[in-house]
C-alpha cells in the first residue's frame, strides 16, 4: 500500500448498541487511500451496523472512528456527510416519489458550489447512461438495478472522498450486478476510495484490494483481496465452496 | 385545458365519494349520461337561482374564461393572471355583495366579516401546511400557537398590564389607558417570531420522536396552553396575572394607520372608528394571506423545502444524504408556528379579546381537517379546505340547516352537529380522496403507494 502516515479512515475497538443489544464488538478497520476496501460476513455480523457507526445514524459506545485525521465518532450525520464520506444505503432508499434528477441533486445536499453540479451530473449519466434516459422518471417507477444505478449516482454527487456502497448487488439480475461492479472499478479508478459491504463475497474479493471478515460483531480475519479469496475457511464459509 | 378540466371533474367525483377507477369502469354511455345529466342539472340550478339572462352570462364568461386562460399562461408573467383575478373578486367583495343573489340550499354569499374569519383560518392552515403538509410531520396541537399569538396581542395591546405605560404608535386609546399599547402591526410580527421561538422550544425536545408519538406530545401541548390560559390570572400562585383566567383579555386595540396617515395617504386611521370596518379588516387579511402564501410557495421550492419533502418521503435515506433532521424539522414546525402565532394575533385584534375558551382541541382539529380536506401540501387545496370548513362554521350549517327545515318540515339544529358533520366529510374524503380534494401531485403517489418509514434510531431485528 501507499506510504502514507494515517490511513484515509480508521476504526479503533469501535462497539456499538442498539439499545442494549451489542451488535459490534470492538471492530477496528483501515481504508486507505484509492483502496476498495470489502466487509463481508453473514447475516448479523454487523456489516451494516459498522457503515451506520461511521455515518454517524449509531454512534458508537466505545472506541474511535477517525477519518483523515479528525475524530468523527460522535460527530452528527449530516457532518459526516460534508465531511466526504458519502453512502448509498442498503435497500437502496432512493426518494421514490422524486424524479432521478431530483434524487442526484439531494445527494448533492451539502455541498456549496452549487455551479458544479450540471457538471457532476453529466459524470453520472456518463458513467450510468441508463440514468441518463430516464432522468426524468420517478425513481420508485424504475427496476432494481436502474434504482441501484441511481443510488450510487447521488451518493457520488456528495463528491465523496470515501463511498461507502451497502449491498450494491442485493436483490439484482446477475448482468446487472457485474454493471455495477465494473462501475465500482471505475469510480475508484477516478480517485474515490470506497467502503464495500457485500454478501455477495465472490464478486466483493474480486475487485477489492483488502477484505475484512466479520463474525458476530468482530473482525474474524484480515487480509489482502487475493489471500482471502485463496482461505479455505472462507471458501467453505463464503464462496460456497467445499 | 382539457387535462385541467379532468381534474377538476376528479376532484367532483371524490367530492362524491367516487375514485374515478371504479368510475372508468363504468360503460362508457354511462358515464356520458351521467355527466350529461350534471351539466343539465347544474344548468337547470343557474337558471332556478338567477334567472335565464344572468345565467348565460356566466356561461359565456366562464367559456371564455376557460378559453382565455391557457393562452394567458403563455404570456409572459401570464401566470399571475389567473391568481391577481381570484385576487381582485376577493378585494372587490365587499362593493358587490350586495348585489348578490341567493344561492340555492347554502342561501346568501358569507357576510364580510365570515369572509375575514375565512382568511385568517387560511392563514393558520397555511401554516399548519408546513408542518403537515410539507414536513410531513403530524401536529395535533396547533391551537397552542394560535393561542400563544392571541396572547400576545393580548399582552401588548390592551390594558392588561395596569401598571406599565407605554404607547408605541397605538391608536384609539381613551384618557385613562394604562399597560403597553403597541401598534398592531408591530404586535402581529412579535407574536409570529415569539410563537416561532416557542415552537421550536417545543419541537427540540419532541421532534425526535415519529409519528404516533409526535402527535401524542402535540396533543398534550395544544392542552396545555389553554390550561396555562385559564389559570393564568395567578401564575404559579405568585398572584401574578398573566392571562386574566376565564375572563379572558379584552379589550384588545384594533389596527390603524393614525390620524398622520389618514390626513395625508387616505389610510384609515383606526379600523374601530371606521364605518367600513369588515372591509377594512379583510383587504388587511387578504395581504396577510398573500404574505402567506408567498412564503408557502418560495419555501416549497427552496433548499429547505426540498429537505421537507426528503424526510417526508424517507426519513434515512434523507438523513444518509446528509440533511439534518432535527434542524429541517425544527424549521418546519417554527416556520408553521409564526404564521399561526401572526393570524391568533390579528384574530385577536379582530374581537378585540384573547378567551381561553377559544383555544381548545377541536380548533387543533379544525384546522387539521382544513388541510386535510383540501390537500396535504397543496397551497391552493388548502385555502379551499380552509375557507370552505370555515364558512360552513360561521353561516354554511346554519343556512343549510334552515333550508332543510324549511323544506322537510323538521327541527333539525345542525349547526350543534357541527364536528359529526366534519367527521363524516374527513371520513368520506380519506375513503374516497385521501390526498384530499386539490392534491399535490407528490402527495397523491406516497399516499396511494405508502412511504418508507423504518425507525432511524431505534433497535433493529434484521440486517445489522
Amino acid at each position: 500500500m501507499s506510504a502514507t502516515a494515517e490511513p484515509l479512515l480508521k476504526l479503533d475497538g469501535v462497539q456499538t448498541y442498539y439499545g442494549s443489544i451489542q451488535a459490534l464488538k470492538g471492530i477496528s478497520i483501515e481504508v486507505h487511500e484509492g483502496e476498495i476496501v470489502t466487509l463481508i460476513g453473514a447475516n448479523g455480523a454487523g456489516k451494516s451496523t459498522t457503515l451506520r457507526s461511521i455515518n454517524g445514524l449509531n454512534h458508537p459506545r466505545h472506541g474511535t472512528i477517525r477519518f483523515r485525521g479528525r475524530d468523527i465518532t460522535q460527530t452528527a450525520a449530516h457532518d459526516v456527510v460534508r465531511m466526504g464520506i458519502a453512502q448509498s444505503p442498503e435497500g437502496r432508499k432512493l426518494f421514490p416519489r422524486m424524479t432521478v434528477v431530483e434524487n442526484l441533486e439531494m445527494g448533492a445536499f451539502q455541498r456549496k458550489d452549487r455551479h458544479a453540479l450540471p457538471e457532476d451530473m453529466e459524470r453520472v449519466f456518463t458513467l450510468f447512461p441508463r440514468l441518463a434516459e430516464r432522468r426524468n422518471q420517478k425513481a420508485g417507477t424504475m427496476s432494481g438495478g436502474e434504482q441501484q444505478m441511481c443510488a450510487i449516482g447521488r451518493a457520488l454527487m456528495a463528491r465523496p472522498t470515501l463511498l461507502m456502497l451497502d449491498e450494491p448487488s442485493m436483490g439484482l439480475a446477475p448482468i446487472f450486478v457485474q454493471r455495477i461492479f465494473d462501475t465500482i472499478v471505475e469510480v475508484n479508478k477516478q480517485g474515490t476510495s470506497i467502503l464495500l459491504v457485500e454478501q455477495n463475497a465472490l464478486m466483493a474479493l474480486e475487485v477489492a484490494n483488502r477484505g475484512y471478515v466479520l463474525e458476530t460483531g468482530k473482525v474474524a480475519m484480515a487480509d489482502d483481496a487475493k489471500a482471502l479469496a485463496q482461505n479455505d475457511d472462507v471458501k467453505r464459509t463464503y464462496l460456497g465452496e467445499i | 385545458m382539457r387535462r385541467r378540466l379532468s381534474g377538476w371533474w376528479w376532484a367532483a367525483l371524490g367530492a362524491v365519494g367516487l375514485p374515478h377507477d371504479r368510475w372508468l369502469s363504468v360503460p362508457r354511455l354511462t358515464r356520458r349520461a351521467v355527466k350529461t345529466a350534471i351539466w343539465l342539472g347544474i344548468g337547470l340550478a343557474l337558471v332556478a337561482a338567477f334567472g335565464v339572462w344572468k345565467t348565460a352570462a356566466l356561461a359565456v364568461a366562464a367559456v371564455v374564461a376557460l378559453l382565455v386562460v391557457p393562452a394567458w399562461n403563455r404570456l409572459p408573467y401570464g401566470r399571475f393572471f389567473v391568481p391577481l383575478a381570484v385576487i381582485g373578486i376577493v378585494v372587490a367583495y365587499p362593493y358587490y355583495l350586495g348585489s348578490l343573489p341567493q344561492l340555492p340550499v347554502f342561501g346568501p354569499f358569507p357576510q364580510i366579516s365570515t369572509m375575514v374569519v375565512m382568511m385568517i383560518f387560511t392563514m393558520m392552515a397555511l401554516g399548519l401546511n408546513f408542518v403537515v403538509g410539507y414536513a410531513g410531520l403530524l401536529d395535533l396541537g396547533y391551537v397552542a400557537f394560535y393561542a400563544m399569538g392571541a396572547y400576545m396581542a393580548g399582552w401588548f395591546a390592551s390594558n392588561q398590564f395596569a401598571k406599565q405605560h407605554l404607547n408605541l404608535g397605538a391608536v384609539g386609546l381613551y384618557p385613562g389607558w394604562s399597560g403597553y399599547h403597541i401598534t398592531i402591526w408591530l404586535v402581529l410580527l412579535m407574536a409570529g417570531i415569539a410563537t416561532a421561538i416557542i415552537g421550536v422550544l417545543i419541537g427540540l425536545p419532541t421532534l425526535r420522536l415519529r409519528g404516533d408519538y409526535l402527535a401524542i406530545v402535540t396533543l398534550g401541548f395544544g392542552e396545555i396552553m389553554p390550561q396555562i390560559a385559564r389559570n393564568g390570572d395567578n401564575l404559579f400562585g405568585t398572584g401574578f396575572n398573566l392571562t386574566n383566567g376565564t375572563g379572558g383579555i379584552t379589550p384588545i386595540d384594533g389596527p390603524g394607520f393614525g390620524n398622520w396617515a389618514q390626513a395625508h395617504l387616505h389610510l384609515p386611521a383606526n379600523y374601530l372608528n371606521a364605518s367600513n370596518f369588515d372591509s377594512l379588516y379583510l383587504w388587511t387579511s387578504i395581504v396577510l394571506v398573500g404574505i402567506t402564501v408567498f412564503c408557502s410557495m418560495r419555501l416549497r421550492d427552496s433548499r429547505v423545502g426540498r429537505a421537507w419533502i426528503a424526510i417526508r418521503e424517507d426519513e434515512t435515506a434523507a438523513a444518509a444524504m446528509g440533511i439534518p433532521l432535527m434542524r429541517t424539522k425544527t424549521w418546519a414546525y417554527a416556520t408553521g408556528a409564526f404564521f399561526g402565532g401572526v393570524a391568533g394575533a390579528y384574530y385577536a385584534s379582530y374581537k378585540s379579546g384573547a378567551f381561553p375558551d377559544d383555544f381548545f382541541f377541536n380548533i387543533s382539529v379544525f384546522i387539521l381537517c382544513m388541510v386535510i380536506l383540501g390537500g396535504m401540501g397543496n397551497i391552493w387545496g388548502v385555502i379551499f379546505g380552509a375557507c370552505f370548513l370555515a364558512y360552513l362554521d360561521r353561516e354554511g350549517l346554519a343556512n343549510v340547516g334552515a333550508w332543510i327545515n324549511g323544506h322537510f318540515h323538521t327541527n333539525l339544529n345542525v349547526p350543534l352537529y357541527e364536528f359529526g358533520i366534519y367527521g363524516v366529510i374527513i371520513v368520506v374524503v380519506m375513503l374516497f380522496r385521501p390526498e384530499g380534494l386539490i392534491p399535490s401531485q407528490r402527495r397523491a403517489a406516497e399516499l396511494h403507494e405508502g412511504v418508507h418509514d423504518d425507525p432511524l434510531y431505534e433497535a433493529e431485528t434484521a440486517g445489522a
